[in-house]
């Protein structure tokens, strides 16, 4: 059943939208031309398409994020609950965003952009909705109870929410948007970043809701095993819906994109070329990285108050006084990959943030090319040691992807090279043409590979790489592969932090697990 | 028993009040010692001193510096240099100013320590305070820590690409500089989903709200306010009174 707005059901939609074209103001092309389609309560649809699909442009239409009287020009139709609103591009109907939320709840990818940043627990933060709705306290407080045990969040409800880690993050903002008990629920992304106890518990909750009666649509780059059970797949490139119909029939034709991938699988290669040719062990060399000991907790001796408050909102670290780390051994030899795997909230992120000396640990010491970078700046220690963030909005601050990747790369290398150098580095990303864009125009997964450009630019000793699966999509992912084993292959020492074992096992060398603050493995 | 964070805005708006209109120094100075010591009894002494001193040495000076030497009414000459006196009314007069503005400010800062702001944003809100106003009031006090946590960011990503800080606050606030752009970009582009976000949330209903957040509040405490507001009144009418028939 390829082609568009073809699928016939008994049930009415709740919602359904029928887009001759948007534009974003001052864009020539159309985000989004003849995408059509119907959601109809008790079921999950996946709208599946490779990163700059539209995916995002049509969620947030759909859930009137992007109010199209003021992003764009929106032409056709969007229908909720049986009220037509037509937009012709001019006098278009203006949508009470209040009014639109009630019926559609939306969980962008970035689950932090929901937060009212006001509110002091998660509690309140879950309730902001229902107060503006002036419900009743006793009304209010069943509903928050009931939301948060619905997705585990009992045990946070009085934590502050800015101390949450990513996982709980997005728990807390799909509880917001389903509080007030949407018949829509439109979630950005949902699966990334969670850890397979995370996304097996989301998918049991998305099965919770849509038994209920709820229409759930979920926008993925990735074949999440969850959406397999969706009723219908929407398949979304360069903005328009090339097929439609059920999973069976989608994946029997092979119409996906060579751009969308399945959960948790490596890139498409024979198992032979993942090896590099010359296996490191064989020739015993000085480890490029060591660490000794390393030991890690968010003491108040380690760091003064506010600081250290900045600091764990900062990295996103929930753990309060108990050891993060505890006795860390590592040794990585030049041209070795090293995958360490465990689940959300292990410290994994904080482990590799001694590694560039952006954390001190509280004992023990990191060793790089032999010295101990400890009380060294991280700012020195950069020239060695490259580390990708977990999430480039936290690694990306410049005005342009061109000077994005040529920050810093002036104190290494004359001017000449060093702009060279950036224009290597985004090749090899496949960025080059996006030089003079904003970092925040680029889609999920070219933010992300521009972040690896900026790493790579610097041709560091050592890679250390935060969840760099996570945003990619299918080629994203091909590119970072084949910039870990280019690197490695240079002799560099490559640890890279993942939740994702296939990928770790598929690319590394050696896998170590880190859990309750030890390394095993 | 917790205080209503209004009963405590009551007692420093009242006290400030009473003390002014009453300009009486060991009143003042009673108030400064009571307010120090409530503020050591809850613990905000150590962040309160460095304010007030912030506040009150700069005020209390330049009061020394006005009424202390060049005080007209001044009969007592300690010293004398060209057209300055130093009187020992002009002393006395800066001393009981000084007295009651620390007195005041005093007051206000152990108030403002000590108030749980998420408290008095539910107070304000259950009392009809519009919400946009309570969230301002709120941002105010969660803006700081949210940017504070933002440069924090940016400067990790700068440090990790080569941008060398020593440690010391003299560095830090050189590199300042290379964060601020950045900064005020983010929170730009941060604003724009966070008002559709806040939107879709029903943050600008114009209809009456509720607040999840229980404030306990108590008849007692309900009188105490009353009280508090009353006295505050009859300070300043006796004060008007006593001036008008004094003069």
């Amino acid at each position: 059943m390829a082609g568009t707005g073809q699928t016939i059901r008994t049930s009415r939609p709740v919602l359904s939208a029928g887009i001759r074209s948007f534009t974003f103001h001052g864009d020539a092309a159309p985000a989004l031309e003849a995408v059509d389609l119907q959601v109809v309560p008790g079921t999950l649809t996946a709208v599946l398409g490779p990163s700059g699909s539209g995916k995002s442009t049509l969620g947030r239409l759909l859930a009137d994020w992007l109010p199209p009287e003021g992003a764009g020009t929106l032409e056709g139709f969007l229908e909720l609950a049986g009220t037509r609103l037509q937009f012709r591009g001019r006098e278009d109907p203006r949508i009470n965003p209040a009014e639109w939320g009630r019926h559609v709840g939306f969980v962008p990818q970035d689950p932090a952009a929901v937060l009212s940043t006001v509110r002091s627990t998660v509690a309140e933060e879950l309730a902001f909705s229902l107060e503006n709705a002036a419900m009743e306290r006793p009304a209010m407080k069943a509903a928050v109870e009931h939301s948060a045990a619905l997705l585990k969040l009992t045990e946070l409800l009085d934590r502050n929410p800015a101390g949450l880690s990513g996982g709980q993050l997005r728990r807390l903002a799909i509880g917001c948007a389903i509080i007030s008990g949407p018949e829509v629920l439109i979630m950005d992304e949902p699966f990334a970043s969670l850890d397979s106890a995370g996304a097996a518990d989301l998918a049991l909750l998305v099965e919770d809701l849509v038994r209920r009666g709820t229409a759930v649509v979920v926008l993925s780059q990735v074949v999440d095993a969850p959406l397999l059970a969706a009723e219908t797949w929407i398949v979304l490139a360069r903005g328009t819906v090339t097929a439609s119909g059920p999973p069976v029939e989608l994946l029997g034709q092979g119409q996906l994109p060579s751009g969308i991938r399945s959960s948790g699988s490596g890139p498409a290669a024979e198992p032979g070329v993942h090896q590099p040719a010359k296996a490191p062990d064989t020739v015993p060399r000085a480890p490029v990285l060591e660490l000794r000991g390393v030991s890690f907790d968010y003491r108040p001796a380690n760091r003064t108050g506010r600081r250290r408050r900045a600091l764990r909102e900062a990295t996103g670290s929930d753990r309060r006084g108990h050891g993060v780390l505890s006795g860390i051994d590592l040794k990585v030899r030049p041209g070795e990959i090293v995958a360490v795997t465990g689940p959300n909230a292990a410290g994994k992120s904080t482990l590799l943030r001694h590694v560039n000396g952006l954390l001190r640990p509280t004992a023990g010491s990191v060793l790089v090319h032999g010295t101990d970078i400890t009380g060294a700046p991280a700012g020195e220690t950069a020239r060695s040691v490259g580390l990708l963030f977990q999430q480039p909005r936290d690694q990306l601050f410049e005005r342009t992807v061109l000077r994005e990747v040529q920050f810093g790369l002036d104190r290494l290398f004359h001017p000449g090279e060093a702009a060279a150098r950036a224009l290597a580095a985004l090749s090899a990303v496949g960025l080059a043409a996006a030089a003079p864009r904003h970092p925040a125009e680029l889609p999920a997964s070219g933010q992300r590979l521009l972040a690896l450009a900026t790493v790579l630019a610097r041709k560091p000793s050592v890679l250390a790489l935060d969840e760099p699966t996570v945003a990619l999509d299918g080629d994203g992912l091909a590119l970072l592969d084949a910039a870990v084993r280019s690197a490695a292959g240079e002799g560099a020492a490559v640890v890279l932090v993942t939740h994702d074992l296939d990928y770790a096992r598929a690319t590394a060398h050696r896998v170590v697990t880190l859990d309750g603050g030890r390394l095993n493995g | 028993m917790r205080l209503h964070p209004l009963t405590s805005l009551a007692a420093a708006g009242s006290t400030a009040v009473v003390t002014t209109a009453a300009a009486s120094w060991p009143l003042s100075v009673a108030v400064m010692g009571a307010a120090l010591a409530v503020s050591v009894r809850v613990g905000t002494a150590r962040r309160l001193l460095p304010a007030a001193a912030v506040v009150l040495l700069p005020l209390g000076l330049s009061l020394l510096m006005v009424h202390g030497l060049f005080f007209p009414e001044g009969r007592t000459v300690l010293g004398q240099w060209g057209p300055a006196r130093v009187t020992m009314e002009g002393l006395a007069f800066a001393f009981e100013r000084a007295a009651q503005l620390g007195a005041v400010v005093l007051a206000l800062l152990v108030f403002s320590f000590s108030v749980s702001v998420p408290d008095l944003v539910a107070a304000l809100s259950a009392r009809g305070v519009h919400g946009r106003f309570a969230f301002v009031l709120a941002s105010t006090l969660t803006l700081l820590p949210a940017i504070a946590a933002r440069v924090e960011r940016i400067r990790q990503a700068q440090e990790s690409r080569g941008l060398v800080i020593r440690p010391g606050l003299l560095h830090r606030a050189a590199a300042f500089r290379l964060q601020a752009v950045p900064l005020v970009l983010s929170l730009i582009e941060d604003a724009g989903t966070r008002t559709a976000a806040l939107e879709s949330r029903g943050f600008s209903n114009p209809g009456p709200r509720t607040s999840y957040r229980e404030v306990p509040d108590s008849g007692r405490q309900r009188v105490l306010r009353a009280v508090l507001a009353v006295s505050a009144g009859a300070a300043v009418a006796a004060r008007l009174w006593l001036s008008r028939a004094g003069g």
